[in-house]
């Protein structure tokens, strides 16, 4: 490849030739052989040519390839030179199109704009070239050169730079390429962004007078165009959220922002006004499409753009306000949440009024667009035209204009305002069917959904009774009727065409809830006080019931369609979630319409399913069932998110005036569907009806609405007494909740509950979904409240779900899984009971038949062989399962019979492990049985017990260590080999659990006597179960992240409190330890590192102060000794020490370390002061350059010296340590590490060249590949050598300025 | 609690069935399965439906515990199916002959003569390594459904 001349034209070497007046021969001198200290070209005097040379070579000796410049004083080179780099240009962006070798063609576009000052050859081609695309990039060029080079270059060159752009958008604003006037538009308000703060006020001015008479149309429509699109541009590079970064901080673009919204943002929208008032009164005039319709969609698009910028107001008092503001902020925020579309506050503060409110600029606005709605009949005008969108656009943020634009009349002006806007955009949708109707035939859909848009502007800066108020100012009905009535035109269209496609009437939909949100969340926000007009409530009340028989129809007429993805409850619920919840705002806010219709429509399907039944197919009555039950979910309760729900406040506010409950509608409502729910316990209609779906529904339904309505707790502050001195509200509320409070009905429908329960679990064989939200969602959330509970557990039904659950066999036929859970809800239920004694038996009662079954088990003589069969696993795991299930409902009352539970199973446990060696699943249930109930039990044991319970945990790390270490088992396929090795890393997890939670008995104990009366030591125990466990746990285990972080954050935690005890392992599981200790030490997780870090520096203290005070301290591990054939063993604190340094030094960490590295290295140095001494000078003597060596000399002493760093291990020397080992990093790092990049160079060194200065200009090159491993990139790019990596050979330019090293990279000839 | 008791019949030894049925539903991923009368290990299960309003099925991908072959199958969940009895003996390995075959010392103090070298090269290598080295191997053979295959090789160390 050729490379462009530019590339050459900043080599090292100066030579000057003279061309005097002795032609003949041309007599060179080279002049600068001393390193130039400008990094910038500097011209030659007057009668000199300066020639500038580069080259490079790939290899020694390889291809190299060498260039260079001739310039003259005037610094630029001449024509030729510049035709030159046009035609450069010129072929590159042909070829680009073309797609001609297109990696070479970008090259040669990006060194023009990486050159130093292409501006002279960028203006060159923009004003010469033919072709568009060059004089594109030759605009991107002065961009990228100019905000790269803006700190170098002289005022007078900045403002040079923008007027030429400015000049030469006016001067070729007929240009028919659009696009490079915009691109050049736009470089222009960068620059003039960059300048920004330095340019004063006159100077913008002097840039904007141009601006603005363009503006004003004196020159032309042309330059009218392309001067606001200019404005565009500069106002869309102020928006912070528009804006190029330039590399500038974010400060730089506040400010920005600020000052032109203060001093120039008037003043554009004033003129464009004007501009598009002028253009406007001809387009209105003029039969058929003119060139001024261009201009007038410039100019609205522009309002709409300064409109949308987010106004922050200019004086501290406005400021003030905003705190306001802020508040509308986060309201914007949570909102935006529900809403699948943005609705922007705009608000200008009230300077803007007289501009935008008091100038009658709306009314010129509406009759403008009323006028173009006449046109659309005319050629070049439509409905979609893009002048009438930018129209019905600004309308519409019009809409939104709120704030302190308008004086605090009481919201006087504002409503006019909106009443205005109204007035207009009515006619878009009205009357809705009518419009409907057309769309329908044909018609463009936008005007419709422009309209709805604005209802929903108006919406959001409206309360729903001024929201409602405005529209009976011009018509006999309000607002919110209109609304009502577009969303059942919407309603009805989505109905007819059930489509997958995303049509008209989806989007309405979509624009309509929110509004419907946005309005009615403001009530849920602002208390009762504001309710929705008694119109509004009957409009939601329409609404509300279309959405419900749309829904209906929607679920009869999806029954057939199969493969739905919403097929699964859990599923369809979260993704209807969000519609469905602006569905219950809806229905709560017409509460009064909405109970009796729910009611209404629920019955009226059970009966059509009974008056069905046998005679037609139930399925679409179940589909719609289905549906209902959820809408009805969502309308009575909230969820709960762990919190016990309150009931709506909608629904307690309303029906004051009913005193009987059985008369409630909510009361009715939810009885019927109990009623119905009840009717699932009879087989023959269970069958028939109940399908696993249905079922789901109805149980989710039943989970919602018992954790609000099911025995309520009773709230603080109502006691007795206020019945008698109740007023309606509180007897009302207290009617509903007293429904199914505890003295009434509530023991009956928990009955029910549990009973139907029962019946999905042992009714429904298979059906796992449906079994998960019984037992998760539904059983669950019962046993979490404890009212309930204590009534739970006097009911017949809970009983025999207990009893069934303890001795039928058909509860194994459930997932596994479910039958853990249900274990621990039958367990966690216990706490109901009246005193501990009956808890205990309870639970003894309900696991004895499971202990005495696999005790029964184990001691079989043939053991060995039925173990294996499969209906025995089956048993085994199953139980297994359960006994974790109760194991995980451990407190503190019931801890005895779950320890006996434990204690009883502990030899099948045993026995168990052995027999199922080769069966993974066994072996991991039995592991975590074990964790959970040492978990749960440890530390209430007592010392006796806590001695069986650490032997027997013993035992079994050693019957697991025995049948695991040294086996291989290899599989044919993949698939399993990998998820044997998951098993694996699930069964050591599960282990180091067991060991945590065992060490965590030293932390905590509530037993009555120390544990070491009984002769255990926790310590001990938990290193002999490191000990037995670490062999097992390789290198590979380690890359599973969470396994990796529990061995770590274990191993420290035992390091950190025992340090005493490691040093009485035996070599080999010591040595273990530490190799593990070392990979955590070069780990990419940060935690990971802490860890080891905080292990070593356990360690390395232990040793310090045991030696300190003549022990032996880690004894024969921490000392070096040579053996016998020569071989020198390092102790391990130097080796901790040797790579501890090797990592702060050479590698990469992340900064949070450095820290906690200096509290490990503080004991390590102290411990081997030789070995660090030999470090230190080892590093000292790998430095070539003197400064260099004096530097880290220096160094290396204040690390241990300065600071008044003592040889104590207190809190005060490791931060003073920490301090110096701060400084030390920043002092040498830098150096340090480019000394291990020369490490992989060749040729001639550039990099020792770089330390050295410079001493000439040899041209280095290193290999890429070879010298760039991933670790040292990042060095590479802090030495200014930025860009990509490429493959291949890369050149380094040197220069000389230490500050502004440069270097260029390019491929050449690959 | 009520009186009712489990019962485990032995059903051991020779006549032990070689499969046994059990619901889908519960089978579990790493769980064995027998589709078209081989024994599987299942490595992914999934349920679905029959319509909206209809019932459960499983989905099972399961693979072959001696061909390594993948097999899948669809079963209603409240149905039935077949779980081989897969077991597993160790053995300690005395003898590697020449064609092939092993020999293997059970625990009567009798030899098992019929058993090939696996197929499997590491587990193949390790074996004959191993042998050859003089070290102490335990093989566990897995056999299902009549079938029979060495799976897994340990080094038992000196005694």
């Amino acid at each position: 490849m050729i490379r462009p001349i530019w590339e050459y034209i900043t080599g090292l070497f100066d030579v000057h030739l003279d061309f005097g007046p002795e032609f003949g021969g041309i007599r060179g001198r080279v002049q600068a052989i001393k390193p130039m200290v400008l990094d910038r070209w500097i011209m030659p005097p007057f009668g000199w040519i300066k020639i500038n040379t580069d080259g490079s070579a790939m290899g020694a000796p390889g291809n190299s390839a060498c260039g260079g410049i001739f310039r003259d004083c005037k610094g630029a080179a001449d024509l030729a030179q510049l035709q030159a780099t046009m035609q450069a240009i010129e072929l590159a962006c042909s070829s680009i199109q073309m797609h001609v070798n297109p990696a070479a063609a970008e090259a040669t576009l990006l060194s023009l704009s990486q050159s130093p000052r292409p501006y002279h050859a960028c203006q060159f081609i923009l004003e010469n070239s033919q072709l568009a695309n060059a004089r594109f990039q030759a605009a991107g060029a002065i961009r990228d050169a100019a905000i790269r080079e803006w700190a170098l270059l002289e005022a007078a060159d900045r403002r040079g730079l923008i007027s030429f752009c400015l000049c030469f958008i006016m001067n070729n604003a007929n240009s028919p390429e659009g696009y490079v006037l915009v691109k050049v538009a736009s470089v222009a308000a960068q620059l003039l962004k960059r300048g920004w703060p330095d340019f004063t006020a006159a100077e913008k001015d002097a840039f904007f007078l141009e601006v603005k008479e363009a503006v004003n149309g004196s020159h032309g429509l042309d330059v009218q165009f392309v001067g606001i699109n200019f404005l565009e541009s500069l106002v869309s590079e102020f928006s912070p959220s528009t804006s190029t970064a330039m590399g500038l901080p974010r400060e730089f673009h506040e400010q920005c922002r600020i000052s032109l919204e203060q001093d120039y943002m008037k003043a554009f929208y004033c003129w464009v006004q004007y501009a598009a008032f002028n253009v406007s009164s001809r387009i209105i005039e003029a039969h058929s499409e003119i060139p001024e319709v261009k201009v007038c969609s410039a100019a609205l698009r522009l309002m709409i753009q300064i409109l949308n910028w987010d106004f922050r107001g200019k004086n501290a008092v406005e400021n003030l306000k905003r705190g306001i503001d802020v508040f509308y902020d986060g309201m914007k925020q949570e909102n935006s949440s529900l809403r699948r579309s943005e609705c922007i506050f705009v608000q200008p503060g009230h300077a803007w009024h007289d501009m935008l409110i008091s100038s009658g600029h709306v009314g010129w606005l509406l009759n403008f667009y009323t006028a173009l709605r006449q046109k659309f009949s005319c050629e070049g005008y439509w409905l979609d035209c893009p002048l009438a969108v930018s129209a019905r656009k600004l309308i519409v943020q019009f809409c939104s204009v709120t704030g302190v634009i308008f004086p605090s009349d009481g919201g006087h002006m504002q409503r006019q305002h909106l009443l205005q806007l109204l007035a207009g955009i009515v006619q878009w949708m009205e009357p809705p069917d009518a419009v409907a109707k057309a769309i329908k035939s044909g018609k463009s859909e936008s005007e419709l959904l422009d309209g709805c848009r604005a209802l929903m502007s108006v919406a959001t800066v409206t309360t729903p009774v001024v929201f409602n108020e405005l529209l009976k100012n011009l018509r006999p009905y309000g607002t919110l009727t209109l609304l009502s009535a577009l969303m059942c035109e919407v309603s009805k269209d989505l109905m007819e065409n059930r489509t997958d496609d995303e049509t008209w009437s989806w989007v309405a939909r979509d624009i309509l809830l929110d509004t419907w949100t946005t309005l009615l969340m403001q009530l849920d926000g602002s208390g009762h006080n504001n309710s929705l007009p008694p119109e509004g409530i009957s409009a939601a009340a329409n609404v509300f019931a279309l959405i419900v028989d749309s829904g209906l129809k929607a679920a009869s007429a999806s029954v057939l369609s199969d493969g739905d993805e919403y097929d699964f409850l859990q599923a369809s619920v979260t993704a209807m979630d969000e519609r469905l919840n602006s569905y219950a705002l809806i229905g709560r806010a017409s509460i009064g319409a909405t109970i009796p219709l729910l009611t209404e429509r629920f019955s009226e399907r059970v009966m059509r399913l009974h008056q069905g039944k046998g005679i037609s197919d139930p399925t679409e009555t179940l589909e719609e069932l289905y549906s209902l039950l959820l809408i009805t979910g969502h309308i009575l309760a909230d969820e709960g998110q762990g919190e016990t729900p309150l009931v709506p406040k909608e629904i307690e506010s309303s029906y004051t005036n009913i005193m009987e409950v059985d008369k409630h509608p909510v009361v009715i409502l939810s009885g019927s569907i109990i009623r119905f729910a009840e009717q699932s316990l009879d087989p023959e209609m269970r069958t028939s009806f109940f399908s696993p779906r249905l079922m789901e529904a109805v149980v989710w339904f039943l989970a919602r609405w018992s954790s609000t309505y099911l025995m309520p707790p009773e709230r603080s502050g109502e006691n007795k007494s206020s019945y008698e001195n109740c007023n309606e509200t509180q007897h009302s509320t207290n009617a509903l909740l007293s429904f199914c409070g505890e003295n009434n009905q509530g023991k009956v429908v928990l009955d029910i509950i549990i009973r139907i329960s029962l019946s999905t679990l042992l009714s429904y064989p298979g059906e796992k979904d449906l079994q998960a939200l019984t037992c998760y969602q539904l059983l669950h959330g019962l046993v979490k409240r404890r009212n309930i509970i204590s009534h739970l557990v006097t009911l017949d039904s809970w009983r025999d779900l207990a009893n069934a659950f303890a001795n039928e066999r058909v509860f194994f036929s459930l997932n596994a899984a479910h039958q853990r859970s249900l274990a621990q809800t039958l367990t966690l239920s216990t706490s109901g009971m009246k005193t501990p004694e009956a808890s205990n038996q309870y639970i003894h009662n309900l696991t004895s038949h499971m202990t005495a079954s696999l005790v029964e088990l184990s001691s079989k003589n043939d053991l060995k062989t039925i173990a294996q069969q499969p209906d025995i696993i089956l048993l085994v795991s199953c139980l297994l399962e359960r006994l974790r299930g109760v194991a995980r409902a451990s407190e503190p009352r019931t801890q005895k019979a779950i320890y006996q539970m434990g204690f009883s199973v502990m030899n099948p446990v045993l026995i168990f492990l052995q027999a199922y060696k080769d069966e993974s699943i066994v072996v991991y249930l039995l592991l975590k049985f074990v964790t959970d109930w040492v978990d749960g039990q440890i530390i209430y044991l007592e010392a006796q017990e806590t001695a069986a319970v650490v032997d027997f945990c013993m035992r079994l790390l050693q019957l697991y260590s025995s049948n695991n270490i040294g086996k291989i088992s290899i599989s044919l396929s993949n698939t399993l080999r990998t998820g044997a090795d998951a098993e694996k890393y699930k069964d050591l997890r599960a282990l180091l659990q067991l060991l945590s939670s065992l060490c965590s008995k030293d932390l905590v104990d509530f037993a009555s006597e120390p544990i070491e009366a009984y002769g255990t030591s926790i310590s001990q125990v938990v290193y002999m179960g490191l000990h037995i466990v670490t062999p097992l746990i390789t290198l590979d285990l380690l890359k599973y992240p969470k396994l990796c972080h529990s061995y770590f954050s274990l191993l420290s935690h035992m390091l950190e409190v025992y340090p005493e005890i490691i040093a009485q392992l035996n070599v080999e599981a010591f040595r273990h330890i530490l190799a593990t200790l070392d990979f955590g030490l070069h780990h990419q997780d940060v935690e990971v590192v802490d860890l080891c870090l905080r292990a070593v520096k356990a360690l390395a203290s232990h040793h310090y102060k045991d030696s300190g005070a003549g022990k032996v301290g880690l004894g024969s591990h921490a000392t070096s000794y040579k053996e016998p054939d020569g071989k020198f063993h390092e102790g391990i604190l130097g080796r901790f020490l040797r790579s501890l340094l090797q990592l702060l030094l050479f590698e990469d960490y992340s900064t949070d370390l450095v820290s906690s590295a200096a509290d490990a290295l503080l004991p390590l140095i102290l411990c081997e002061q030789s070995v660090y001494q030999n470090l230190a000078n080892e590093l000292i003597e790998m430095q070539v350059i003197p400064t260099f060596r004096s530097r880290l000399t220096n160094a290396l002493q204040s690390l241990i010296s300065s600071n008044n760093l003592s040889s104590t291990l207190d809190r005060i020397n490791h931060q003073r340590f920490r301090k110096n080992l701060h400084s030390f990093l920043i002092e040498v790092r830098g150096f340090l590490r480019m000394f291990v990049l020369r490490g992989h160079c060749y040729g001639s060194g550039c990099f020792l060249a770089a330390r050295l200065g410079w001493q000439h200009g040899s041209v280095a090159s290193i290999d890429v590949k070879q010298a760039c491993p991933s670790s040292i990139r990042p060095t590479l790019a802090g030495f200014g050598l930025n860009g990509p990596v490429l493959n291949g050979l890369a050149i380094l330019e040197p220069n000389p300025n230490p500050s502004g090293l440069r270097a260029k990279w390019a491929t050449i000839g690959l | 609690m009520s009186d009712e008791e489990h019962h485990f019949e032995s059903k051991a030894d020779a006549g032990a069935s070689k499969t046994y049925p059990q619901q889908a539903g519960t089978i579990r991923k790493n769980g064995y399965i027998v589709i078209k009368g081989r024994p599987c290990k299942v490595v992914e299960v999934s349920t679905s439906k029959t319509g909206k309003h209809g019932h459960a099925k499983c989905h099972f991908v399961a693979i072959d515990i001696f061909t390594s072959k993948k097999l899948e199958d669809i079963v209603p969940s409240s149905h039935n199916c077949d779980v081989p009895h897969v077991n597993r003996t160790d053995y300690q390995l005395i003898d590697i002959s020449e064609d092939g075959f092993v020999s293997l010392l059970t625990d009567n103090g009798n030899t098992k003569d019929d058993l090939r070298l696996p197929t499997d090269d590491n587990l193949l290598s390790q074996i004959k390594d191993g042998f050859a080295e003089g070290k102490d191997l335990v093989v566990s053979v897995m056999s299902a459904m009549g079938e029979e295959q060495i799976c897994a090789l340990k080094d038992i160390g000196p005694k």
